[in-house]
């Protein structure tokens, strides 16, 4: 393995993932190996890589707490990162919650739902509480399960054999925990590159299995099922976000912009216009013709003739977003495209570039960006569905990118042949875009040398739940024979056995999370890590003297004068020597040792005043100092990230809470029914609450308002729930008595409205915003219990 | 003016790369399709004239790729998001997988689940369709193995197609056809496709209304 290279795909994959990820040193005291003196420019440059993981290590070192600027944005830089992966595991887990209701509200609202489903129902919203934490019940249990945990962790094959063998219906449950817990730390390069390589070997045999490569990456299967969750994690979602969601948001606002261009539906349109507007058809108008002489008709070419300008436009300006985004787009993502055209060119020697073109589309288009443009509510884009002709013109676009990366057969659908010149003008900028997107740098180096500076890690540890631990023991054993038969599955053997019978899944009230400390069975403790880096004695010591002294001048005070330049390494020693922090006293003496030492070896001298490991030093400073900048840059683009998962995350929570409410009436209306009348318990009248109409201006619940401006400020609301999901909305004037106008709602309207795409609620003076107003409800009106 | 047909809403659903597009525009456009072009939504319209009889389909051809798929916890719902919410209007269904793909074949049973539960009903027009089955060397699903899947959906037609050789795909579009012919004759006038006529036991709707 080549030093040099080892850190440099960490470093162009994220900025600051390699100086971020809490490594903790590695103890050299017995670690000498092979003196053999390199190349002196050789062990320059493998001084500067290694010396990177020195100080990337001594991070967290427990011995001195650095708390310069650096540190500081540094661990503010972690923080963040850990964060967002946790919140991107709850709303995954979220999100499917609101899909699963989505779909049953909407029959719920259309009164199809039995009692006994509604119960169900109603059982997931228990559910979907927070599960609280704890410790594993016994001690030996975590041992073992912390063994095997990491044996998995840091032997990706065992997982990706398991993805092979494990049914669609378990495929599920499984890689939320793969991707969510396992592999759960979205911006730690280590736990990246080996969820990848786990991606690797499930694509790889895919490729093997599949006979021809029109099928490859078509079929509904476990690699499919990959790709979906892992674009579903933090930087997928990200991405989208920049490349897609302003210009969705701009097309949706255009509700009535109609650019159908299906002269059938056309044709249909505009029968339906003269319709309404002459009350009769004229006779040369037939009621339903066919698609061709619908395109042969006239008014109907005219009307399509410039809705396919626009739509070209439209398209255009996605396709541009898009390769303008090559850069932003998620390394992962690259990877995996990456992979596919290495696999195809190895399995397929002479597949045209058209060809890989059109698979590596396949996964980019197919399955990450165009779902996403198709129903932009599912991925986050946009906060409710998009109404009808705005949905339409979605599914177009992305018909229309579908047909840049594939060849397309206009024999389908005849009139999408007229989009030919979109396709024809940006083929050659897409091939070009889909193979820029796989070049990327490999990450097998860098992950050999993260998992060795994991293996000293003291502090692995992964937060799992319990059911999550049990699913997968569960899996394992389920699947133990296919999964042992492979080569080297010792270890996953010996580790079964002794865990023995998977336990049952817990009752959700039981489930806990815990940190289950992590660690190998049979690797002890890296002494070797310099045998594996294949680096010298000196390099160690050099390395280490290195890092010592750069600790030290980020630590002493910057007005200290043994700061000043140029440097004065003994000086800088004899004065942490004389404080009183015992960290700084033990970081000096040790500078000091290997000063003598590495001058003893004849690689500096005391002559020019150290003057390799000095200007080394002082050019790390320098790189320390942009490094401040380039974690500082990251941290504000996380932060954006992380305050869209947020907002995602409370509408995902508003969205639920209004479902509940909903069902909870639905529920006890019926059980009134059931109930005698008489007995129906007593309702308490919650509010009214007052709001003003500036007030729910500025919340957007007032969409429209025809009060002329200088009345506003009399102008107020009054909101009443005599009971559970009933409403009294009134409008009152300044100084009268009576409500100007009085307004009953039901939450079953707005729910009905809102499934309809009906935003608007007329109250005759002003137009409120159904999903405000919903919210608005919620947020006020929350029966703690009965909901 | 010529007399107005019967129309119905028919909808082609099943796994990615199973043939649905090539067996619809091998019946509607009388073309085979060598390159595979994956759909995310395409409609077609076909009058065509069964038993002496004339009407109208309306076909959705739809994404078998999973990512436009609403897939729920129960894995129960395995249809286009879109249908979820306008499966009511769709009349009839052609649930079709590859000869040569087990677990194309396996993917059926969740989708007629999900289609008979939102539509509410015990029963609805469908013809099972096995594709590429001039891929014989390939198979992976027997004749029997369908045949039993048949059986227990209450002997719902199965046909084993071709769309490479334009084998049998008549058959299933007039097969469907004429179920929905029969259902339907009942219901005068033109337009079955529009409304939930189809699947009977629909239930009544409680409307509250917004007073102003
Ligand atoms: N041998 C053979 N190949 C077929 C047959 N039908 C389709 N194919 C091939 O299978 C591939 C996929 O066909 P499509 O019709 O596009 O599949 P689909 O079900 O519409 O796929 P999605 O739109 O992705 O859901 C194409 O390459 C076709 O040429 C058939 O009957 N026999
Ligand atoms: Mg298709």
């Amino acid at each position: 393995m080549s030093v040099t290279t080892m850190l440099a795909p960490s470093t162009r994959n994220s900025a600051a993932s390699s100086t971020s990820s809490g490594f903790v040193p590695v103890s050299r005291q017995n670690t000498i190996t092979s003196s053999e003196g390199a190349p002196r420019s050789v062990r320059a440059s493998k001084r500067y890589s290694v010396t990177a993981l020195y100080l990337s290590m001594s991070a967290q070192d427990r011995d001195l707490e650095i708390e310069d600027e650096l540190a500081r944005v540094q661990k503010t830089l972690r923080d963040l990162k850990s964060k967002i992966s946790s919140q991107s595991k709850k709303n995954f887990v979220l999100e499917k919650d609101v899909r699963y209701l989505d779909s049953r509200i909407a029959l719920l609202i259309q009164n199809r739902m039995a009692l006994e489903e509604q119960n169900e129902v109603a059982s997931h919203f228990d559910e979907s509480s927070e599960i609280e934490g704890g410790t594993f019940p016994n001690d030996q249990k975590t041992q073992a399960y912390g063994n095997l945990f990491y044996l998995l962790q840091s032997e990706p094959r065992h997982i990706a054999a398991l993805c092979r063998c494990v049914s669609m219906a378990e495929i599920d449950s499984l890689l939320q925990t793969v991707m969510f817990t396992i592999y759960g730390n979205q911006y730690e390069s280590r736990e990246e590159h080996l969820l990848l390589t786990m991606f690797q070997s499930v694509l790889s045999a895919q490729f093997e299995t599949t006979p021809e490569y029109s099928s490859l990456l078509r079929a509904n299967t476990p690699v499919s099922r990959m790709m979906t969750t892992y674009t579903r994690r933090g930087p997928g979602q990200s991405y989208l976000k920049v490349v897609l969601a302003k210009q969705i948001n701009n097309l949706i606002e255009h509700k009535d912009l109609n650019l159908e261009i299906n002269p059938l539906k056309v044709y249909e349109q505009m029968i339906k216009n003269v319709e309404e507007d002459t009350g009769a058809l004229p006779a040369n108008m037939p009621r339903s013709v066919s698609a061709e002489q619908a395109a042969e008709n006239v008014q109907v070419q005219a009307i399509i003739e410039p809705r396919l300008t626009m739509l070209m436009e439209i398209a255009n300006t996605f396709l541009a977003t898009i390769i303008d985004n090559l850069d932003e787009t998620p390394y992962g993502i690259r990877w995996i495209c990456k992979q596919i055209r290495s696999l195809t060119r190895r399995k397929y020697p002479d597949a045209k570039d058209h060809i890989i073109c059109t698979l590596i589309g396949g996964f980019f288009f197919l399955r990450f960006l165009n779902p996403a443009i198709v129903t932009p509510r599912s991925y986050m884009l946009i906060d409710s569905v998009p109404s009808e002709h705005p949905r339409r013109t979605l599914t177009l676009i992305a018909k229309m990118l579908q047909n840049l990366a594939n060849k397309p057969s206009y024999a389908k659908e005849p009139y999408m042949a007229r989009l030919a010149p979109f396709v024809a003008n940006n083929k050659m900028r897409i091939n070009k875009f889909l193979n820029d997107l796989c070049e990327v740098g490999d990450f097998y180096e860098s992950l050999e040398m993260d998992n060795y500076v994991a293996l000293s890690k003291k502090d692995l540890e992964l937060n799992i739940t319990l059911n999550e631990v049990y699913a997968t023991h569960a899996l394992l054993e389920k699947h133990s024979e296919e999964l042992l038969s492979g080569r080297d599955t010792q270890h996953l053997r010996i580790l079964l056995e002794e865990l023995g019978a998977a336990p049952a899944q817990v009752p959700r009230k039981e489930n806990r999370a815990i940190d289950l400390p992590l660690f190998s069975r049979w690797e002890g403790n890296i002494d070797d890590l310099s045998a594996a880096l294949d680096i010298t004695q000196e390099d160690v010591y050099f390395m280490e003297a290195k890092s010592i002294f750069v600790q030290l001048l980020r630590t002493l005070p910057a007005t200290s004068a043994a700061a000043r330049r140029p440097l004065n390494l003994r000086k800088i020693g004899d004065t942490a020597t004389t404080m009183k922090d015992m960290g700084m006293f033990r970081k000096g003496m040790r500078g000091l040792e290997l000063l003598n030492q590495l001058q003893e070896m004849g690689v500096i001298t005391d002559q020019d005043n150290f003057q390799i490991l000095r200007e080394e030093i002082e050019q790390e400073l320098v790189h320390l100092g942009s490094l401040k900048e380039k974690v500082m840059e990251e941290t504000k683009k996380l932060e954006e990230v992380y305050k869209t998962i947020r907002d995602h995350n409370a509408y995902l929570v508003s969205q639920l809470e209004t479902y509940k409410s909903y069902l909870h009436n639905v529920r006890s209306q019926s059980e009134g029914k059931q109930r005698n009348a008489g007995k129906q318990q007593k309702q308490q009248v919650l509010g009214p609450y007052k709001f003003t109409h500036q007030q729910l201006e500025k919340e957007g619940v007032i969409q429209k308002s025809n009060v002329p401006d200088n009345r506003r400020a009399n102008i107020f609301f009054n909101i009443t729930s005599p009971m559970p999901g009933t409403f009294v909305i009134s409008l009152h004037y300044k100084g009268r008595n009576r409500g100007l106008l009085e307004l009953d709602l039901k939450l079953d309207d707005l729910l009905e409205m809102q499934q309809n795409n009906h935003d608007e609620l007329d109250l005759e003076y002003v137009q409120f915003n159904v999903p405000k107003v919903l919210a608005l409800l919620n947020k006020r009106f929350a029966r703690k219990k009965n909901w | 003016m010529q007399p107005s047909r019967r129309e119905y809403n028919i909808v082609v659903l099943g796994a990615g790369g199973v043939g649905k597009s090539c067996l619809t525009a091998q019946f509607v456009q009388n073309v085979w399709i060598e390159s595979y072009d994956p759909t995310i939504e395409d409609s077609y319209r076909k009058v065509v004239d069964v038993d002496g009889k004339s009407c109208i389909l309306e076909i959705l051809d739809t994404a078998g790729t999973e990512q436009f798929k609403i897939y729920l916890k129960t894995g129960k719902y395995c249809l286009p998001y879109r249908l979820i919410l306008e499966a009511l209007l769709i009349n009839g269904f052609l649930l079709v997988y590859s000869i040569t793909s087990l677990t194309s074949f396996q993917e059926l049973t969740p989708i007629r689940d999900a289609i008979l539960r939102i539509k509410e009903v015990d029963d609805v027009p469908l013809v099972i369709v096995g594709n590429k089955s001039d891929l014989e060397g390939d198979r992976q699903v027997s004749k029997n193995r369908a045949n039993h899947l048949s059986r227990k959906w209450g002997n719902v037609p199965l046909y084993e197609s071709s769309a490479r050789r334009r084998q049998n795909v008549d058959e299933v579009f007039f097969n469907l056809t004429r179920q929905l012919m029969k259902k339907h004759s009942g219901d005068g006038g033109a337009g079955a496709g529009s409304g939930g006529t189809a699947g009977g036991g629909r239930r009544k709707k409680g409307k509250s209304c917004i007073i102003l």
